[in-house]
This record gives structure tokens, C-alpha cells and sequence, in this order.
């Protein structure tokens, strides 16, 4: 089980990644959109959004009405911010459950793709 | 998604431009004027599947179901063969619906037969340029676009009755100078007519309420049974042997009902079943194909993204492959398009019959499993549905324009090989290169830290590399 700090530290080296990635700045270009992220083992609840190509600071508390719910447990979402976790894998056994657009799901995806790997 | 849309989605899926020569075909060689009663009883076969497919989807409602369901009932190989098998599917009918608009712009416009080559490329090509752009149908326009296309077929079908003048000649003899043989070949080909109306579960994400996907699935099946019914009796009371063995007996049905003006309404409309249609099999094959690449299961250049976040190579591959094949029918002449009919006939029993497997195996291996629907007397429906299914595969396979034809059951055998050679030969060297390179230079990014729980330290899955 992974603390708050920790997923906060995570998700701060990810966003650092995102925004600074030219390639995501296109990608996410006209995608602005409220996302909430729910930890299946803590109960606990954060909102992270995107607007203008830039993902904004992660918000305790699911925060407005979300486009998109991802929720996993908070050592999954911990170690994919980090880029240690394949999300297509987890999301096909089940550990990550969507809810959402798959539009959406494939920009989310996206981000967590490009910011490691670039293709 | 609200149920109106997920209705649209599933019907929509279902009634490609192929149903209308799957209807005739069914007309012309099995079934005469009591086609309705074949796809009667194809459609209750259907309402078995919807039960299994609903159970399936409450379990897992994801896009990745099919994934889950076949992972846990079977060996990982055994379902990863079976599903690729299924995807050529979604090529059978994009081709085919690509040549049929094709054919019917070439009959409408008289040109040259060669255009329809240029018509199926254009098609195509425009298919594959929107979704490389990112270019989804909305959902309002679905909606407007599959009520049209039925509403149409339905007011043609009746209006061209009414103006014949004379009353069915054997609308409820199913046997009148048939065999039983004949029959359960037409029931088969039925099958087809509900085909891909369970591909909806691909949207169980986006829908507001989880039950919307199971009525959805549900009323789709019992309005394509309305449609084709009154489809199928007025191609068999109105139109001749060569027109129903043409590539658009929808064409001089439309002639029957509204004259001249009927061939361009029925044209357009053929046209608009194709968007359904592209727009669904484009955006839902080139999406597995994605994940299944991101999972290492298919080689990781099927999951390189364009701009805008669209798996590029998926889409152009679905393209290429599909304009193959409607090349193929087209230089082969004839009514060769019957052998997609009876492959896509024979491939949709078979996911049906594994679908009543899975059901059934998972009823012991997840017994606790939550089950927003269960099927009722599982051990009989579910036992049922398989030899049924099976059968009605192996039928199908078989039988191409009412005559005993192994084409289409020898390409799926390869295809299902090939599926499987691959499976068992390069996916494991796939998966173990990527890991294998990932381990190499990719070292865990995450830092140690002591809040961590007991046996978290190790990489749950192949994570990216730099």
C-alpha cells in the first residue's frame, strides 16, 4: 500500500515528464479534461485535469464531475507514475478499471506511453 | 452512453451492408417466402447468445472482456488464437460492406464495372484518413444514422409489398420444396443477420448504467429480427433470381417500392450503413490491436501512436487488409461475396458457442464471482448453445449459395492455424524479448521507501522502457 506522499511524489515526476514532452503537447492539444483517480485499497480520492496540453497539480478529493474514473490500487497507480507498471497489461487482467470514453482512455494511455517510451 | 445510443451502437454494428445480400442469399437459396421463420429461429438462437453475452459482460464490463472471460475459462493460447481468429471478422465485413457500396455506385452511375475497384479504394481510404485523424462518429449521429437505415429498409420492404399486388405464395411452409437440410443451412445464414450486435460490450465503459449494454443488446436483436423479416419477404415475394444473387438486391427493391427514386434512396442508405460500419470496426479492431501490442502480445510497432493518440499502423493495416479482400472478391466475380457471408456466418456461431462455454466453466472456476445477470439453467442452455453453435458453424462453413462449398471453412482453418502458430511460436519470444530488454535497460525508477507494504518490491508487470 502506497502512502499519499508517495503517490503525490509519483505523480509530480510524471507530470514534470508529461509537460515537458513536446510530442504529449500535441497529442493532449484540444483535450482538456477532469480526470478522478480512485484508490481501491485506501478508499482515498484525487482529481488530476488537463487544460491547454498541460496536466495540472493532483488535487486530493474527486473534484467536479470527471470524464474520465481510474481506479486501482494506490501501489499500482504509484509505481505507473513512476513508469515501473504497464497499464494495457493491468487494465487487461482487471487491476485498472476505466470508466469513461475510450477516446479518453486512449489519450490517458497515451500519456503514459509517450512520457517513457516516445513512440 | 444512454440506452438509445447503446441501442443504435449494437444495431447498428450488426446491420452492415452485407445483411442486405446475406438476407437475399438466404432468400434466393435456402429459405423462399418463408425466410421470416429462418431468421426467427436464428434470432431465438441470438437471445441465447445475448444470455450468455450478458452474464459475460456483467462479470467484466470492460472493453477488454472478451480478453478476461476467455483468459479465465481457457488456456491463455487457446483464447488468445480464438480471438484473433474472430477479428478477421471485422475485415470480412468492412471489405464487404466497402465492394457493396462500391458495386452499387458503379450500378447507379453506369460506369464501367473496373470503377468499383476506385469506388471500394475511395471508401476506404476516406475510412482510414478520418480515423487517422481522430474523427469519431458522435453518438447522436449514430443514432440519427442507424434509425434512418432501418426506418428506411423497414418503409421500403413494406411499401414495395403493398404495391405488388398479390399475396405471399408459401409464407408459412418453411419446407415447400425444401428439406430439413435446406432449412437448417438457413437458420445459419440467419445467424449472420444478428451478427456483431454483441460487439456493443466493447462500450460497457462509457455507458451510464451497466444494465444499458444488456438491454441494449437485447432490443437490437429483436429489431433486427423485425427489420430483416419484412426485408427478406418482401425480397423473395418481388425480385427474380438474378437480382437476388446480384451485389445490391436492396437496389430494385427500392425500384419496386419508390421507382427511380427508390434506387437512390436505397443507394445512400447502403452508403450510410458503411459509416455504421467503418466507424465501429475500424475504431474497435485498431483499438485491440493496441492493447494486445501494449500487453506484448503482437509486436510493439502495432502500438506506435500519430498526433492524435490514434494507433496509426493498426488502422492502416485494417485498411490495406480490407481493400485486399474486396479486391479479391471483385476480380473473382461471380458470387463469390456468399463466401463471406458463410465465413462470417460460421465465425460468429463459433464465438457464440465459446461464449456458452466460458459461461459455463466460469460458473465453477468463479463461482463468487458477481453476477448482475445469470443464465438460467446454465448446465442446459449453456450445453445447449455449444452443440447448437458448433453445429451451426460447422454448417455454415460448409455451404456457400446452397451447395456443399469447403472455401470458407478451409479459410478459417488457416486463419485459426495461422492464429494459433502464431500464439504458441513468436508470442512467448515477443513477451520474453520485452522483458528481457526492459530488465536490461531499464532499471525500477521508483525510489524505496519504508512505507511500503511486505513483497511490494518487485515489478508487478513490464513496465516501459526509456
Amino acid at each position: 500500500m502506497a502512502t499519499a506522499d508517495e503517490l503525490a511524489e509519483a505523480y509530480g515526476d510524471w507530470r514534470g515528464r508529461c509537460n515537458a514532452n513536446p510530442r504529449l503537447a500535441k497529442m493532449l492539444r484540444g483535450w482538456d479534461r477532469t480526470v478522478h483517480l480512485v484508490t481501491s485499497d485506501t478508499g482515498e480520492g484525487y482529481t488530476l485535469s488537463v487544460a491547454g496540453s498541460v496536466l495540472g497539480e493532483l488535487r486530493s478529493g474527486l473534484v467536479g464531475a470527471p470524464d474520465l474514473v481510474v481506479t486501482a490500487t494506490s501501489e499500482d497507480f504509484t509505481d505507473l507514475f513512476w513508469g515501473d507498471l504497464n497499464p494495457s497489461e493491468k487494465y487487461l487482467n482487471g487491476e485498472i478499471v476505466l470508466a469513461g470514453s475510450s477516446e479518453d482512455v486512449m489519450r490517458l494511455d497515451a500519456m503514459s506511453m509517450v512520457a517513457f517510451l516516445d513512440q | 452512453m444512454g440506452l438509445r445510443t447503446a441501442v443504435s451502437t449494437s444495431t447498428g454494428l450488426a446491420f452492415a451492408a452485407l445483411q442486405y445480400l446475406a438476407a437475399a442469399g438466404l432468400v434466393a437459396y435456402v429459405a423462399g417466402d418463408s425466410a421470416w421463420i429462418s431468421i426467427g429461429v436464428a434470432g431465438l438462437l441470438a437471445l441465447l447468445a445475448w444470455g450468455f453475452f450478458g452474464e459475460l459482460n456483467g462479470m467484466f464490463p470492460t472493453a477488454a472482456a472478451i480478453r478476461r472471460y476467455m483468459g479465465q475459462a481457457m488456456d491463455d493460447r487457446v483464447a488468445l488464437s480464438i480471438t484473433f481468429t474472430y477479428l478477421t471478422t471485422i475485415v470480412l465485413v468492412v471489405a464487404a460492406d466497402a465492394f457493396i457500396v462500391g458495386a452499387a455506385l458503379t450500378h447507379v452511375l453506369h460506369v464501367p464495372a473496373g470503377l468499383t475497384t476506385l469506388w471500394t479504394l475511395v471508401l476506404l481510404g476516406l475510412a482510414v484518413g478520418s480515423n487517422l485523424r481522430g474523427v469519431k462518429v458522435a453518438g447522436w449521429v449514430q443514432d440519427v444514422a442507424t434509425t434512418l437505415v432501418l426506418t428506411v429498409t423497414a418503409v421500403v420492404s413494406v411499401v414495395a409489398l403493398a404495391r405488388s399486388g398479390t399475396p405471399l405464395h408459401t409464407p408459412l411452409q418453411p419446407f415447400h420444396h425444401r428439406s430439413g437440410t435446406d432449412f437448417v443451412e438457413s437458420v445459419a445464414l440467419g445467424i449472420f443477420l444478428y451478427s456483431a450486435f454483441e460487439w456493443v460490450t466493447t462500450n460497457a465503459e462509457e455507458v451510464r448504467d451497466p444494465r444499458h449494454i444488456h438491454r441494449a443488446m437485447f432490443l437490437a436483436v429483436c429489431i433486427l429480427f423485425a427489420v430483416c423479416a419484412v426485408m427478406t419477404t418482401a425480397m423473395s415475394h418481388l425480385l427474380d433470381h438474378g437480382q437476388l444473387t446480384s451485389p445490391y438486391p436492396q437496389l430494385p427493391l427500392g425500384e419496386r417500392a419508390f421507382g427511380g427514386t427508390g434506387v437512390w434512396l436505397m443507394t445512400a442508405i447502403t452508403a450510410i450503413t458503411a459509416v455504421n460500419t467503418f466507424n465501429g470496426g475500424f475504431v474497435t479492431a485498431s483499438r485491440f490491436l493496441y492493447a494486445t501490442a501494449r500487453e506484448g502480445s503482437l509486436p510493439p510497432v502495432l502500438a506506435r501512436l500519430n498526433d492524435r493518440a490514434v494507433p496509426w499502423v493498426p488502422v492502416v493495416a485494417l485498411g490495406v487488409a480490407s481493400f485486399s479482400v474486396a479486391v479479391v472478391v471483385e476480380v473473382v466475380g461471380g458470387s463469390e461475396w456468399q463466401v463471406l457471408v458463410a465465413m462470417g456466418a460460421a465465425l460468429e456461431a463459433m464465438i457464440y458457442a465459446v461464449a456458452a462455454f466460458c459461461v459455463l466453466r466460469l460458473r465453477g472456476r468463479l463461482a463468487d464471482h458477481h453476477r448482475p445477470f445469470r443464465v438460467p439453467l446454465v448446465r442446459v442452455l449453456a450445453v445447449l448453445g455449444i452443440v447448437v453453435f458448433g453445429f451451426l458453424g460447422v454448417v455454415a462453413s460448409v455451404s456457400v449459395s446452397n451447395r456443399f462449398d469447403p472455401v470458407p471453412l478451409v479459410i478459417i482453418l488457416v486463419l485459426g492455424a495461422a492464429s494459433g502458430v502464431y500464439t504458441v511460436r513468436v508470442v512467448p519470444r515477443l513477451r520474453a524479448a520485452e522483458l528481457e530488454r526492459r530488465a536490461a535497460v531499464r532499471p525500477r525508477r521508483r525510489p524505496p521507501s519504508g512505507g511500503r507494504g511486505p513483497g511490494t518490491d518487485a515489478v508487478a508487470g513490464p513496465g516501459p522502457a526509456p
